[in-house]
């Protein structure tokens, strides 16, 4: 077994590098085993905490943890108050609703936590949502995870039948278009459908105020409408507005009061087991203090720092889980923390403690998240391989004023993820030339260490584009210039805005995705899917022996892809239509400022549009239309015919042209030739066609390209194209990467090519993989930190790093038993590698692992 | 591909089949829609698998059927 890092040298500007490990400790850490001496919880509690804890990771649509189910409590109590509702304003049944969950609902309180809360009866299972997809629920129903008792299930499934967001909008399109879209091939399926969402909720009002005081202005809006409302003389073009918001402000107060009371129950529940169970005096006195936490939040403002990570707790599960079901973590971590930091860190004038005490907060708040369960469709489980859901919070950036917001909190909560090592939640570093190198080396440490995060954002291009958005606003009323600092990505990485409005409320804004390579096939094949479903999969463009010219196959490509824009957004806004009439959420409207004052639902309310959808495999399809053009209109070597019956044999018998293929420009390289074609193909057909598009909150809807592990789906479900790659393999990994193993020209190669698009783009995901040798070596950070910089100057968007060794990936491979610690980056987000299919892992193995050679230092500059 | 492609070894329908493309283990469900399945029985030495849409997991059936469930790790 060779030792961790091999001594390593280069010459660079006159001087001999030595790229032997900073701690000279790990020179005798075998190489293939390195990532399991990494972890170091900062107490013997985060310890235990992690051993026991209860992941829920998905793969291949199975759960890898054995007893992992559903629950049947959320949908029980769901359907009955429904049931008893009937006649009422639909969104005081869906506060009601709300409130008999969280009145009857089993708690769950587990040793040795300080942060409490769960959203089902058990902690191994999780909630369903009848009222959302009829297709997901029924999933589950035929699989392993069913709820238990099952009749009981199926019945409540079938009473929702006709009731489900899925029920109500599907009338409104072609079955065949639906079907369509249900491939996951071409097109994510519709959100009725799949019941996938994601909100940023506003965490803020909360922490600050109070649930007390949102009941409070509630109270005060209904009489003042009721005062409007009789005031003479009767102005009936005004007057009957009220009557909405009156239900609307009551649907809040019903559904503030339940928090509240369940949030005490909580704390009812820690004092009865302090008091009459717990027999360690230590815990006994914990136990009364969370006791006393939950009696006063979410009910009070928040005061120190352990209020406000319990408050933020009970909002995470109500607006993620509970009230609706959301994927995501979306917040300004360190921002929202910060004050509560102060309060206890270093005014010590609540719940006082040092700054390790907050490191160990950290820890506990991430196994919380990594025990959280999530009820996603099939789809969902399938696409986030070795993850549990999509749970990615953001830090960093800068302040209102422009000035660095990285604060000790910050520190606190990289120090933290180092420390206990778990792939969830992602963290998103916003990175600016202001911020302060004390926390880029936390940032650098988490990175090296591994973790596949902070995955980083351009704070410049998130700020500019929050004032961008804010112009289409339909109300007037978008993000201010101070308010645009204050982003946070809503998932992996479309930014959107936190605070006390003006948030994401629900994915029917911004999110789905579509899938370039499986376009690029069918506009090959007059619209035809040949190779997975064996259908007419997009209209009839003509067959390929109707394409004469380069931009006859990129017309057909275009008229593909606004087909499958056009399906994709306008099922969205239809879910909006519905989400807003019947899928109220009157807890998230009642801690949004806006939705308060003007008494909406808050999926109605759009103040800050935030339009934006996936375009995944981009890559793929972008150096096959190169080759085509280099082999077949260029050079003529080949016809296009010719190349149908080789991608038709899936390359079968056609060695040397598939050789031709494969060797034509590929992107990430800085060629010129290549990265002609591919820009203008992302500005003016990804991008410029999906700009064309107005959603419901009014502004453009702009791609996001983040792959998840949709590439790996999307690859399985593509036959063979013309950049050389087979039927079934997966496809490109990012939004923007270079297609694995095909970025051969190193690291600032990559980043020059990537550089080159920048028109009506809203994010794109670059996924890197760094040398461990380079990365854990004393110039390591000196290194890295350069690249940032000249990755900043040059306005790219994004970056995310794995820095694992091949030889480590390949034990882990032979020997799953003895690398659970072993964390990548698969793409938007972290998970353990021995959670992931072999084919997912492969796919890993063969990203480039870039090495810096001189010529690279030179670029970046790098001062050594 | 492990097999040359011809009609018996590729899912095709046979009503009553006692081996329906349910039971089988390069089988797995849609990811949308439970009715419907997913083949992957069609595995590239290189580690590809491209997947074929199953219309019908109860009528369709080949001659690489085979009893069982796989590991996620043997699946996408």
């Amino acid at each position: 077994m060779n030792q961790m890092l091999s001594a390593k040298v280069l010459e660079y500007r006159g001087k001999t590098l030595d790229f032997s490990p900073e701690n000279p400790a790990e020179a005798k850490i075998p190489a293939d085993e390195l990532h399991e001496h990494l972890q170091k919880p900062s107490t013997a509690r985060t310890k235990r905490l992690k051993e026991r804890c209860r992941w829920k990771h998905a793969s291949a649509g199975e759960f890898v943890e054995k007893g992992v189910r559903a629950g049947i409590e959320r949908m029980r109590y769901i359907t009955e108050a429904h049931k008893a509702s009937i006649g009422q304003p639909e969104v005081i049944r869906r506060a009601l609703g709300l409130a008999n969950v969280l009145n009857k609902s089993t708690l769950v309180l587990q040793p040795d936590e300080c942060i409490v809360g769960y959203h089902a009866e058990d902690p191994n299972q999780f909630p369903l949502y009848p009222e959302l997809s009829s297709m997901g629920v029924q999933d589950f129903l035929m699989s392993d995870y069913a709820p238990q008792p099952a009749e009981e299930a199926a019945e409540i499934h079938k009473y929702w039948m006709p009731y489900s967001l899925q029920a109500k909008c599907q009338p409104y399109f072609d079955p065949t278009d639906l079907r369509r879209m249900y491939q996951f091939s071409s097109m994510e399926a519709p959100p009725f459908v799949s019941g996938y969402n994601s909100i940023v909720p506003p965490y803020e009002t909360v922490l600050q105020d109070g649930l007390l005081a949102r009941i409070k202005l509630a109270e005060s809006h209904i009489a003042d409408a009721q005062k409007a409302m009789s005031a003479f003389p009767w102005d009936g073009t005004k007057g009957l507005d009220y009557i909405e918001k009156i239900d609307n402000w009551k649907a809040m107060i019903i559904a503030c009061k339940a928090v509240i009371s369940w949030a005490r129950r909580q704390g009812r529940l820690c004092k009865i087991v302090a008091e009459h169970f717990e027999t360690n005096p230590k815990r006994q006195a914990e136990l009364l203090e969370i006791a006393d936490i939950c009696h006063r939040v979410p009910a009070e403002p928040c005061k120190g720092l352990k209020d406000a990570f319990q408050a933020k707790f009970f909002t995470f599960l109500i607006c993620h889980a509970i009230e609706r079901y959301a994927s995501g973590y979306a917040q300004k971590e360190d921002s929202l923390l910060w004050p509560y930091y102060k309060a206890s860190v270093i005014d010590k004038s609540f719940q006082p403690m040092d700054h390790m005490e907050v490191v160990e907060l950290v820890e506990m708040e991430r196994l919380k998240v990594s025990e959280h369960g999530a009820g996603k469709s099939r789809g969902y489980r399938e696409i986030f391989p070795g993850a549990n859901d999509l749970f990615i919070l953001t830090v960093g950036g800068t302040n209102a004023d422009g000035s660095d917001a990285c604060t000790d909190m910050t520190d606190a909560i990289l120090e933290g993820a180092k420390r206990i090592r778990t792939p969830e939640p992602s963290i998103v570093f916003r990175y600016s030339k202001k911020n302060r190198e004390k926390t880029l080396h936390w940032v650098f440490e988490c990175i090296r260490d591994g973790l596949g995060y902070p995955s980083i954002k351009n704070d410049d291009i998130g700020t500019n584009q929050m004032l961008e958005y804010s112009q289409y606003s339909i109300t007037g009323n978008g993000a201010t210039n101070e308010e645009a600092h204050s982003w946070a990505c809503v998932l992996c990485m479309s930014p959107g805005v936190t605070g006390r409005r003006k948030t994401q409320k629900t994915r029917s804004e911004g999110g789905g995705a579509l899938f370039p390579a499986k376009i690029l096939e069918v506009a090959l094949n007059d619209g035809y899917d040949w190779s997975y479903a064996d259908m007419q999969l997009g209209p009839n463009t003509g067959g390929i022996e109707t394409l004469k010219t380069f931009d006859d196959v990129l017309e057909a490509f275009r008229k593909q892809y606004r087909y499958a824009l056009q399906m994709c957004l306008s099922t969205k806004d239809v879910s909006r239509y519905f989400e807003i009439r019947c899928m109220q959420m009157p807890f998230v409207s009642a801690i949004d400022d806006g939705c308060m004052e003007l008494g909406m639902d808050a999926n109605a309310l759009s103040e800050q549009p935030n339009g934006w959808q996936n375009p995944v495999t981009t890559i793929v399809a972008a150096n096959s239309l190169v080759a085509i053009k280099k082999l077949v209109f260029d050079d003529k070597k080949y016809t296009l015919e010719q190349l149908n019956d080789a991608l038709m044999a899936n390359w079968e018998g056609f060695d040397e042209m598939r050789a031709d293929f494969r060797k034509a420009p590929k992107w990430g390289n800085d060629d010129p030739y290549a990265d002609e074609i591919i820009t203008s193909f992302y500005e003016d057909i990804i991008g410029g066609e999906m700009r064309k598009i107005t959603n419901y909150s009014g502004g453009p809807v702009l791609p996001v390209g983040q792959a998840v592990g949709a590439y790996m789906e999307v690859g399985s479900r593509t036959g063979p194209t013309p950049d050389g790659r087979f039927g079934g393999e997966a496809a490109d990994d990012g939004g923007i990467s270079p297609y694995m193993g095909t970025d051969k020209k190193g690291p600032t190669a990559v980043l020059r090519s990537v550089a080159k698009v920048q028109k009506n783009q809203k994010a794109n995901l670059l996924n890197q993989r760094l040398s461990v040798p380079i990365m854990r070596s004393k110039h390591g950070f000196d290194i890295w930190h350069s690249y940032m910089n000249t990755w900043f100057d040059l306005n790219i968007d994004h970056v995310q790093f794995n820095v694992v060794s091949t030889e480590e990936l390949r034990a882990a491979q032979r020997e799953p038993e003895k690398h659970h610690d072993l964390i990548v980056r698969v793409s938007g987000y972290s998970a353990r590698f021995v959670d992931i299919p072999t084919y997912g892992q492969n796919t890993i193995i063969a990203r480039q692992e870039q090495d810096f050679g001189a010529e690279d230092l030179e670029f970046l500059d790098v001062d050594i | 591909m492990d097999a040359k492609k011809n009609v018996q070894n590729q899912p095709h329908v046979e009503e009553g089949t006692s081996k329906p493309c349910r039971t089988c283990k390069w089988q797995t469900p849609d990811p949308i829609d439970p009715l419907r399945g997913q083949c992957t029985a069609n595995r590239h030495p290189l580690g590809g698998v491209w997947k074929r849409w199953l219309r019908n997991v109860e009528s369709l059936t080949c001659s690489r059927h085979e009893e069982g469930k796989l590991s996620f790790r043997e699946h996408v």
